[in-house]
């Protein structure tokens, strides 16, 4: 089974890399300490190890990454995932998401074996907020024992100013006892599956390309089991230099049957380098932002600012026609878009990124702003 | 004591005819958090008002810093060096130079346009007509990088043979897709100025047009 996903991983990534070579790709990789706690074992120092690609293309954007925690005998796991992110021709609001993944792992707490499991998602896309529902199968073997897993979840989310925040249920059923068992569960011996739902709240704060977040998940048993769970994982993301980024974070991470990893808490300190072109979440340059005017009859013109910037990034334009205040942005495709129409005269423009430094378009003249900063200069006929 | 009582109340008119004038520009100012930046920079603002500047520029400028996040004494200083350059740029373009005058050469001045040159730029164009547009050209030229005596002699050319504001505005925009395509700024710009004059009269034929006070 993990050597059918690993193939199948390698197929899509050598058909995105040949799809998607128009675009500006990301690498970047993950190397780091973890104390894991298993229950009813003492903490394990573990090493980590992460590999993460993104190639977009015109339509869709394919990601994956593999990662790799190891502690000797009593904790190894190996994972990876690849999935495609397709963008609706007939909606810019339309997102579809689908991917695989697959795990070996060896748990002193929860057994040996491995894992296959799907998804599928599907995403719509506001100005400031959006929803998704979505769906997963997976299948685990866990010391020679097979079973399976659903998962069924819908969520909401919003952005506003620097801050995100989201909110989602799922619903997950399961025959995978032994992961269940090794939260601390016991088993009825009357079901043969288990029925869990999730809710979850996540609120991330972001500035310039530092972020601190915080995922809280409550965990009710419905069928087979009333077991309840609490747990609060954190992280936070300081971006030392362009390409080198320092991970903090701690809490509890649930039991997950559709993945089939176990409940542990950990802290983990890791440090992400960024490799080749430098990616759109850490950027804040202005490469990302072009400005055009469309003349009008009679003079003066339409300014187009558009930055092709993910769609979670919070992204600015200000300048001296909107008495630096900044405009609403509206998503058009892999872009985010101001308009505004302005009469003859000369203008200067800034674009920000994730309340980063204000950099002047690409392709205006570039001028100094008396701040340390810069603005972009046009003049519109 | 008299002479404190007319201070006094001079000092008060004042701080409430700059207030509302403030208030009336919809004074972005008032967004700068720290109360007592706020109020130097109202007070830099209102010392440019007293020296009968336009206090607009000044005004955006302050916000343009809030919006960026500046210190609030950097707004202050940023504030007060656009009051100066608000200032010479008005000793450049004597006599009477409009608001969008002064304002084009602050701007002018801050991107590194050389005084004089302001003063060319007047003498160049009839008295009364607005120079503003060309004093933008200009800046957004030199801040692509094309020598400011190669963009002022391009300029002024173009205004002697009577090419419009919008020629002359256009020209910016078109010079930016050249170098894009690979010419020298220098270059770019002498191949837009060449194709606008190609459309203009000849230069006797400038000078029977061009206005009463100018003709030979």
């Amino acid at each position: 089974m993990i050597r059918r996903a690993a193939a199948l991983l390698l197929l899509l990534a050598s058909a995105a890399r040949m799809g998607g070579a128009q675009r500006l790709p990301e690498a970047r990789m993950e190397v780091g300490y973890a104390s894991v706690s298993q229950r009813g074992f003492d903490p394990e120092a573990a090493a980590l190890l992460a590999v993460f690609w993104r190639q977009p293309a015109t339509n869709w954007t394919f990601l994956t990454s593999g990662n790799l925690t190891y502690a000797q005998d009593s904790l190894a796991a190996a994972q990876g995932v690849a999935a495609f992110d397709f963008e609706w021709p007939a909606s810019e609001h339309m997102r579809t998401e689908v991917g695989v993944a697959g795990a070996s792992f060896s748990l002193r707490s929860a057994g040996r074996g491995g894992n296959g499991n799907a998804f599928l998602r599907q995403h719509f896309v506001g100005t400031s907020g959006g929803s998704w529902v979505g769906t997963g199968l997976g299948r685990t073997n866990r010391d020679g024992v097979v079973s399976s897993s659903g998962a069924l979840d819908a969520g909401l989310w919003y952005r506003f100013g620097p801050a995100y925040v989201s909110a989602s249920l799922a619903r997950t059923t399961s025959a995978d006892w032994p992961l269940l068992r090794a939260s601390g569960v016991v088993r009825d011996p009357e079901d043969d599956r288990f029925e869990l739902l999730d809710a979850l709240a996540t609120i991330e704060l972001r500035r310039g390309p530092h972020d601190i977040s915080l995922l809280f998940t409550g965990r009710n048993g419905l069928g087979g089991t009333n077991a309840r769970f609490r747990a609060l994982m954190g992280t936070a993301t300081v971006q030392a230099t362009e390409r080198v980024a320092v991970l903090l974070a701690g809490g509890r991470q649930l039991a997950d049957p559709l993945r089939g990893l176990p409940q542990a808490d950990l802290v983990t300190v890791s440090a992400r380098i960024s490799l080749g072109p430098q990616p759109l979440p850490v950027m804040e340059r202005s490469e990302i932002a072009q400005a055009q005017v469309i003349p009008m009859a009679g003079g003066g013109g339409e300014l187009v600012v558009r930055v092709l910037a993910n769609d979670t990034l919070f992204v600015q334009v200000a300048g001296d026609f909107s008495e630096w205040q900044p405009l609403p942005m509206e998503r058009d495709g892999a872009f985010w878009v101001a308009r505004v129409r302005l009469p003859p005269g000369k203008y200067r423009v800034a674009v920000a990124v994730n309340q980063g430094q204000w950099r002047a378009p690409r392709n205006l003249a570039r001028v100094r702003d008396d701040y340390g900063g810069e603005a972009g200069l046009l003049v519109i006929p | 004591m008299n002479r404190h009582r007319v201070l006094f109340v001079a000092l008060v008119l004042a701080s409430v005819s700059v207030a509302p004038a403030l208030r009336a520009q919809g004074t972005p100012v008032l967004g700068i958090a720290d109360a007592r930046a706020r109020e130097a920079v109202e007070r830099e603002i209102a010392r440019a008002a007293d020296r009968g500047l336009p206090t607009r520029s000044l005004i955006a400028k302050a916000q343009e810093g809030v919006t960026k996040r500046a210190a609030g004494e950097r707004i202050r200083a940023a504030v007060a060096s656009q009051a100066r350059r608000l200032e010479q740029a008005r000793d450049l373009l004597a006599p009477s130079p409009s608001e969008a005058e002064l304002v084009a050469g602050a701007d002018a001045l801050a991107v590194g346009v050389p005084a004089p040159m302001l003063r060319q730029i007047r003498a160049a164009y009839p008295a009364g007509q607005s120079v503003a547009m060309p004093l933008d050209v200009l800046t957004e030229l030199i801040a692509r990088g094309v020598p400011a005596t190669h963009a002022l002699e391009q300029i002024t050319d173009l205004m002697k043979r009577g090419a419009s504001s919008a020629q002359i505005a256009g020209i910016g925009a078109s010079v930016q897709s050249d170098i894009a395509a690979g010419l020298t700024p220098d270059a770019a710009l002498e191949v837009r100025a060449r194709g606008v004059m190609s459309l203009l009269p000849s230069p006797a034929a400038a000078s029977a047009l061009a206005p009463s006070g100018r003709r030979p």
